[in-house]
């Protein structure tokens, strides 16, 4: 009797489908993801209910780190070309055409003046590693004011949020306050992360 | 996994054929590839997600005397002091007032925010008073446990001269009965 041969599955399975899938989904995530800046300072911002989606459309933030400095983010890259149009003409800054490109990818800064007009002098390398000192706030010199001067008066439709590091004191945040006050914006928003809210209520 | 063209050859004879070459690519380390960078995108995207919530302050008022009346009764003052410590008051009928101390935990600020709610309703009027050395962290958990509560009105000023001589003579009380 002839024996019974068994046969021999081939192990080699067809990957194409699966390819096709893993890179479409590769290209959906490619394509909305944002990529996320490095940031001068670490920001650990505290926890709420709130689930409204912040987003970095038509604002500008202020920003407060734990060791309280305070920074200010254009995340648009065609306001900060306007807003430093507009600074260096209102505040008579004399800044040369390469500075203002590099104010126009600095995208987050926290120094005052004088500082700020060093450090875009700086070529990218030493401006990444550039110490910052926070911007000026209180009233005797309020820098941080003639910043949001400025950016309300290239655009006029611009929010204001503010995300403040857990631990950085309240006084600096009174003063941002006191600040926009100044400018009379009462309206603003703070950055949070979610926080589950309790249900034995 | 990997085809592996195992012809014979062109066998004996003279015919010279033309080897059939696999067309079939081995498309495992590429899968691999994409769902690491898949793995790596979702990651950056999805952790990064941010909530904000819209926070309002009065304009300074330049005259004093139109400050709105606020019923004694109605209204719970909180002052944010340093150490993760929270003070809060209330005024009684004849004018004094009991000053307590508590935390930020659940069986703190909430409970006595709840206790207050209950007992005069939706005209619970809180304002906050944070001093200098509180941090930003204590504000937002005040007024988050507001929105937790459902407490719609509630004030932010400094912490006055009198509100810091309170929080004083508290703490010195708490340290001489320990």
């Amino acid at each position: 009797m002839a024996k019974v041969k068994t046969k021999r599955h081939s192990i080699s399975l067809d990957m194409t489908a699966m390819c096709d899938m893993a890179f479409l989904l590769l290209t959906f995530f490619i394509l909305t993801a944002k990529m996320k800046v490095p940031e001068p300072a670490q920001f650990d911002v505290p926890s709420s209910i709130s689930t409204q989606q912040y987003e970095e459309k038509d604002l500008i933030r202020i920003s407060i780190s734990n060791d309280d400095r305070i920074f200010l983010t254009v995340p648009d890259q065609t306001l900060r070309r306007e807003m430093i149009d507009a600074y260096a003409n209102t505040f008579k800054v004399k800044l040369t055409e390469e500075q203002k490109m590099a104010f126009e990818l600095t995208e987050t800064f926290g120094m005052q003046k004088t500082d700020l007009i060093s450090y875009l002098a700086q070529p990218a390398e030493i401006r990444k590693k550039f110490p910052q000192s926070g911007i000026p706030a209180d009233s005797t010199d309020n820098q941080l004011e003639e910043w949001i001067a400025t950016a309300k008066a290239v655009n006029p439709d611009l929010t204001i949020a503010i995300k403040g590091d857990q631990d950085a004191n309240y006084s600096k945040f009174s003063e941002v306050i006191a600040t926009l006050k100044k400018r009379r914006i009462y309206a603003f928003s703070l950055v949070t992360t979610l926080e589950a809210k309790p249900s034995n209520l | 996994m990997a085809e592996i063209n195992t012809g014979d050859g062109g066998g004996k004879g003279g015919k010279k054929r033309s080897k059939k070459v696999s067309t079939k690519v081995d498309m495992t380390p590429m899968v691999d590839l994409a769902f690491l960078l898949i793995t790596f995108f979702m990651l950056a995207t999805t952790l990064t997600k941010q909530q904000k919530f819209d926070f309002g302050v009065p304009p300074d008022l330049k005259d004093l005397t139109k400050q709105p009346e606020l019923k004694a009764s109605h209204a719970i003052t909180l002052i944010l002091g340093g150490d993760d410590i929270v003070y809060w008051y209330t005024m009684n009928q004849d004018g004094t007032t009991d000053f307590h101390q508590t935390d930020f935990s659940e069986d703190g600020i909430r409970a006595v925010l709840l206790e207050k709610r209950n007992k005069v309703g939706k005209d619970l009027n809180v304002i906050i008073k944070p001093m200098k050395e509180s941090k930003y962290k204590n504000l937002i958990d005040v007024i988050d446990e507001l929105a937790i509560l459902g407490i719609g009105k509630k004030a932010m000023v400094d912490a006055s001269p009198e509100d810091i001589r309170l929080v004083q003579a508290e703490k010195a009380a708490s340290q001489s009965s320990l």
